[in-house]
């Protein structure tokens, strides 16, 4: 039953309700974080080209992305879609209006988005075409500004052209991957009864009202089961009359068991973010030099192998051998689902393994490399400052026994959701004890031995 | 409009147009123009992505001004020749150093790279012009070095093979059995007779070991050639202050070991990539066959053809000369106390 072991944090923090409904909410933190990106795009472009002495790789691929797979997307799901600034100017310009209610008509060309591109598709390839050219965008001050400033310009022209948050619903790359984990996070975006909606005839938080607009991110909140395309912008919060809207806490992982709503699309996400993870701990931790150099672009033929090779381990090998695992499951335990059923809905076991992959993978170079933050943050371009006293401070990497540790148990815990998740999965498949727990045990032997690669690179 | 809408387009205009334009005018027009002193910005890039930027500059006479120097790439090196005395030391990517300084004579100097960069590392160098403000288009012309003129009226062939007509490399005419031990050439010294003429730091200069312990034979016929080649030894380490030595050996490790490698081997780890193997000082029989005068030549002048770039216009005549001194202690095993 929906709401049920929930905890209503607006009910219980009235004051938490206040401020999510202030429409100055949302825009004093994007300007916040958009001050903080125009600086990093600076930064790229006019700051020096060593990327461990410049705010903007500096902030943008440590600081940031720690806090966001570590910190806010397990457990507060797609909170970075709030304050995230690069829709913001779009957004604004599209509404005519910052924080007021702008007028009625936005300000665009008002296209219709292809049926075709309704899904994450797009943002599955811009994942990967990112991927493939991360080592490059990672390290070179310039390039990481520009790709910044592209998503920038194309989360304007987007607003251009289409209505609502088109770019962030099915473009952005990043927005991808944060709506597919934050079925993991215990944080949720709900109606409290359903029926509400159900019988409410003008439906304020899709038309919109004089107190907020419809959702930017085109879901109605009355058929929310899961976190995946809610941008926690509360814009219906504002504008429900009904004060039908709820933010639960809940167990982590609720939404991974909503089989409805499972799709290609996602599961492929869930493939691509897995896949990613590995290829970037073998490319960046492991031993083989060569690699790095081709990741690297020091020869544009072995570059291109080097991606050949990365999308087709995302899009065809992962996957290859998941299908087999399925199809070694529909072998043990006949089911009456198909086989691309059974490997979507399998498929969703993936999703705490590659958070716990990603989290324990961004530790490692996060605590070792944290301590430039310090020093690019009294002099952020390079330039000689010292804004704060600590320009001179020292490289310091952090817990570099305590890493291999964390890791470890990053992963485990990762791995035990997933077996849980397949198991429970199996179960939606067969209503009883055995055949679930045999049609869960290739999948699950998958998950283990993705584990042990991942603990092999780690711990060496 | 309501003010805090008002407030928050402000905020933005701040942000995109404001913030970029304080950072910007701050750091290349306020900053500049507020200075108590001219600031010149250098960036230093490796040579093979363009070396210092910019690469020339001039200053007047009297002129104080402060030299920012900001590694872009890769670790560099920065010290400023011939005979200003500064090294900046290390300056690690994204980090800037500066020295304040005031010329107070025209002329011509050089900032240099003295940390190995890159392959094309030694070709790292910028130009001072010190300009008389009086006479800005006059500046002191270059004068001829005494010692190569010299060497040039001689007939020698400062880049000829190594003089001998023979290769670095190939089997030496002397044959020295172990390293010469200039210690124990101190205490020989006194029980060999030394011709007059050896005696003269000047005259050893321009005349090769090999050729005085030829003569240190023919006047000591009884001593064995391992004792004559521990006293030559001596004779050629004996005459630089250990400080000055110390000093010579601080610009040989900055300057010299990359390619001639740290103990004067010839392997430094830039070895490889010159277009004549580096000549190894270490190796006792082939030095010995050089002449302090041309050794001094070669760094000054550099080589032709050999990769040796010219260190002439970073270094005065008495550092060369301390060097020289330096690389004849390399192939010594022990040297004496200081005089």
């Amino acid at each position: 039953m929906l709401n049920e072991g929930r905890f209503d944090l607006l009910a219980r923090a009235p004051l938490l309700k206040r401020m999510l409904q202030a429409r100055a909410f949302q825009p004093a933190l994007m300007l916040a974080t958009l001050a903080v990106f125009t600086l990093a795009i600076l930064t790229g472009l006019a700051g020096t080209p060593a990327g461990s002495r410049n705010f903007g790789i500096i902030f943008v691929w440590i600081v940031w992305w720690a806090l966001l797979i570590v910190v806010l997307v397990p457990f507060f799901g797609r909170f970075w879609c709030t304050v995230c600034p690069v829709p913001a100017p779009g957004e604004w310009l599209q509404r005519r209006a910052i924080v007021q209610r702008g007028p009625a008509r936005p300000w665009t060309r008002g296209l219709r988005w292809s049926r075709r591109l309704k899904n994450m598709w797009l943002q599955n390839l811009g994942f990967l075409g990112v991927a493939v050219f991360s080592t490059i965008i990672l390290t070179r001050p310039n390039v990481s500004a520009l790709v910044l400033l592209g998503f920038l310009l194309a989360g304007v022209v987007l607003s251009a052209l289409y209505k609502n948050r088109v770019f962030c619903r099915y473009v952005c790359p990043v927005g991808g991957f944060i709506g597919l984990y934050s079925l993991l996070s215990p944080v949720e975006l709900r109606v409290a009864d359903p029926d509400v909606c159900a019988d409410h005839k003008t439906k304020d938080c899709i038309t919109g009202n004089e107190a907020g607009y419809g959702c930017p991110w085109m879901v109605f909140p009355g058929n929310l089961t899961r976190n995946v395309y809610c941008g926690l912008c509360f814009e219906c919060l504002k504008t429900c009359p009904k004060n039908n809207i709820v933010l639960n806490l809940r167990p982590f992982g609720s939404d991974l068991m909503v089989a409805k709503e499972r799709r290609l699309d996602e599961a492929y996400k869930a493939f691509i973010m897995l896949g990613c993870a590995l290829l970037y701990s073998v490319v960046l931790l492991g031993p083989w030099g060569w690699l790095k150099g081709w990741a690297n672009m020091e020869s544009l033929p072995h570059w291109g192998l080097y991606a050949l090779g990365f999308v087709a381990f995302n899009l065809a090998l992962l996957p290859g051998f998941f299908w087999l695992a399925v199809w070694g499951a529909r072998r043990m335990t006949p089911a009456r689902q198909p086989m691309r059923r059974l490997f979507v809905d399998y498929a969703y076991t993936l999703i705490p393994l590659g958070l716990a992959a990603w989290i324990a993978f961004s530790v490692g170079f996060v605590l070792v490399n944290g301590s430039y933050a310090l020093s690019v943050l009294s002099d952020p371009f390079g330039w000689g400052w010292n804004l704060f006293g600590t320009a001179d401070a020292a490289w310091t990497p952090l817990g570099a026994t305590l890493i291999p540790f964390l890791q470890v148990g990053i992963l485990t815990a990762g791995l035990l959701l997933a077996l849980n998740t397949a198991y429970k999965i199996a179960r939606q498949h067969h209503a009883h004890h055995r055949p679930a727990f045999l049609a869960a045990l290739p999948v699950s032997g998958f998950a283990l031995i993705t584990t042990l690669g991942f603990l092999r690179l780690y711990l060496g | 409009m309501e003010r805090r809408e008002v407030a928050a387009w402000v905020a933005v205009g701040l942000i995109v147009i404001g913030l970029p334009s304080a950072v910007l005018g701050y750091q290349h027009w306020l900053r500049l123009a507020a200075a108590e002193q001219r600031v010149i910005d250098i960036q230093a890039y490796a040579p093979e992505r363009g070396g210092f930027a910019p690469d020339a500059i001039r200053v007047a006479v009297n002129e104080p001004v402060t030299l920012r120097f900001a590694a872009m790439d890769v670790t560099h090196g920065v010290a400023l020749g011939p005979g200003l005395g500064v090294d900046l030391g290390h300056i690690d990517p994204g980090k800037v150093k500066e020295i304040s300084l005031t010329f107070d004579r025209p002329g011509t100097y050089t900032y240099y790279c003295n940390t190995w960069c890159g392959p094309d590392h030694w070709r790292m160098r910028g130009t001072i012009q010190v300009i008389d403000p009086a006479n800005p288009d006059l500046l002191p012309a270059a004068q001829p070095d005494p010692v190569i003129a010299a060497l040039i009226a001689e007939g020698v062939d400062i880049d000829a093979q190594h003089d001998a007509g023979r290769k670095h490399g190939d089997a030496p005419a002397l044959i020295i059995e172990r390293p010469p031990s200039a210690q124990r050439g101190a205490t020989l010294f006194g029980s060999v007779t030394i011709p007059p003429e050896v005696s003269d730091p000047a005259w050893r200069r321009s005349h090769p070991p090999a050729h005085v312990l030829e003569l240190l034979r023919q006047t000591n016929r009884q001593a064995p050639q391992a004792d004559l080649i521990d006293v030559v030894a001596y004779l050629w380490t004996t005459d630089t202050a250990p400080e000055t030595l110390a000093a010579a050996e601080s610009l040989y490790n900055k300057n010299c070991a990359a390619c001639h490698g740290q103990t004067g081997g010839g392997d430094g780890p830039a070895a490889g990539t010159t277009a004549e193997k580096p000549v190894a000082f270490a190796d006792a029989a082939y030095l010995f066959e050089r002449r302090s005068d041309v050794l001094y030549a070669k760094i000054r002048r550099g080589g032709m053809g050999t990769d040796m770039p010219n260190f002439g216009t970073l270094f005065t005549p008495e550092e060369t000369w301390a060097l020289v001194e330096y690389l004849w202690t390399l192939p010594v095993s022990a040297l004496p106390e200081p005089r």
